[in-house]
């Protein structure tokens, strides 16, 4: 994913009414990447680990949503997936390896926000997880080397810098954070931490 | 507003969360006096226990002060509980200690039992221990938990205490942790000392 650099977001639209699946990408290619597909094949085609956000419909001709979503979680890629759903769906699809969903129909301000709450979260992935990495830095040359040697560092000086501008670009972006949020970060922390190890990861 | 602690000799500013750490015991009896007086204020208090069982939890409590059920609620997180209600107070249980989500959503649902009550306008939230959750999940998710919990409790404007027994880890993983932190509380000897920012 790129969402740490200057790039647009990456997102696919997956839909088979095809006047919605123009609405759809009309509401989201000014911010972002978008990719369109109108069939299970074409969704296929389109998917690759560029991919940042997938908006699914959850009947799609030819297979269903869930199945679509377990394909994509087999391959590599760490892609958030927003089912699109005729009826209101119970808690459980949440378990089902969607992270978010919307009922339709859906109006342009609900899409936007929640492909915006999605790469927020990835953003917000991304930055603990590089505060973690300097922080144990940090705590490895604290413990490893004298007190007075660190304070005269440039090198440590800078860490230290570093790990407060970032602390502070972190709790600003979880300024408002609600319990639902808080609950699929962990949701997302954990299952990160259960993936075999992504080579993207240490690059962000 | 702000959380009177009588027992730290400092009142916290809303939405702080503060590490209270020193040896197992100590930082426990500091912890429960620190809960307590929320308590003592008629806050509300969620209670998260890695190792006491619910029924320790109201035990400690209930030696310090008197115990409004009503404004207390326990996520049991030992990993031996079952959801219920313990001499009056709800209790919310997590599978497994190590079980982040878990823990998580079960906070989210006695927080929102509390504001369902109508007490959560001041809501004091203490997690003992990070120490056990140190044992059961890996560092860097223990971590990213830590870091989005306080969060939420800083969105809400709640107080946070969480123990840690800095002996039971090696010095990186404890200093790793303190990042998190603006305020510390440390336990030596029965007196507490307070650092960093937060409190006054």
């Amino acid at each position: 994913m790129n969402q740490m650099s200057d790039e647009p977001p990456v997102v696919l639209v997956i839909e088979d009414e095809q006047p919605l699946l123009d609405m759809y990408v009309g509401w989201l290619e000014d911010r972002y990447e978008v990719r369109s597909a109108a069939t299970a094949t074409a969704a296929d085609e389109a998917f690759d680990e560029s991919v940042d956000v997938v908006l699914l419909d959850r009947e799609i001709p030819e297979t269903s949503g869930s199945e679509l979503l377990a394909e994509f979680r087999d391959r590599p890629g760490r892609c958030r997936v927003t089912m699109v759903t005729g009826v209101e769906p119970d808690f459980d699809i949440i378990d089902m390896g969607f992270d978010d969903y919307l009922t339709k129909p859906v109006t342009s301000e609900q899409l936007t926000d929640a492909v915006a709450r999605l790469v927020h979260r990835d953003e917000v992935a991304a930055m603990t997880r590089r505060l973690f990495s300097l922080a144990r830095k940090r705590s490895v040359l604290q413990t490893s080397k004298p007190a007075d040697e660190l304070t005269d560092s440039d090198e440590f000086d800078r860490l230290e810098r570093e790990i407060e501008s970032l602390r502070s670009d972190i709790n600003e972006s979880l300024e408002r954070i609600d319990s639902g949020e808080m609950v699929s970060l962990v949701r997302e922390f954990e299952a990160e931490a259960n993936r075999p190890a992504d080579p993207g990861c240490e690059a962000r | 507003m702000s959380y009177d602690t009588p027992s730290f000799d400092v009142s916290f500013a809303d939405g702080t969360s503060a590490l209270v750490s020193g040896d197992a015991k100590s930082a426990r009896t500091a912890f429960y006096d620190a809960i307590a007086d929320g308590l003592e204020n008629g806050e509300a208090v969620i209670v998260v226990g890695t190792n006491d069982s619910p029924t320790q939890v109201i035990a400690a409590l209930g030696d310090r002060t008197t115990v409004d059920e009503e404004r207390l609620a326990i996520v049991d997180a030992t990993g031996e509980g079952e959801d219920g209600v313990v001499d009056g107070v709800t209790v919310r249980a997590v599978g497994s200690t190590g079980d982040l989500t878990g823990l998580s959503l079960a906070f989210a649902k006695q927080l929102q039992l509390l504001e369902d009550r109508g007490v959560a306008d001041r809501v004091r939230v203490g997690l003992d221990t990070v120490s056990t959750l140190l044992m059961y999940a890996e560092v860097q998710t223990v971590f990213r938990f830590l870091h989005v919990f306080t969060s939420r409790l800083g969105s809400a404007d709640l107080l946070g205490l969480f123990t840690l027994t800095p002996d039971m880890h090696d010095e990186k993983q404890v200093n790793t942790v303190r990042t998190l932190f603006d305020t510390e509380a440390r336990v030596e000897g029965g007196r507490v000392s307070l650092r960093g920012s937060g409190y006054e």
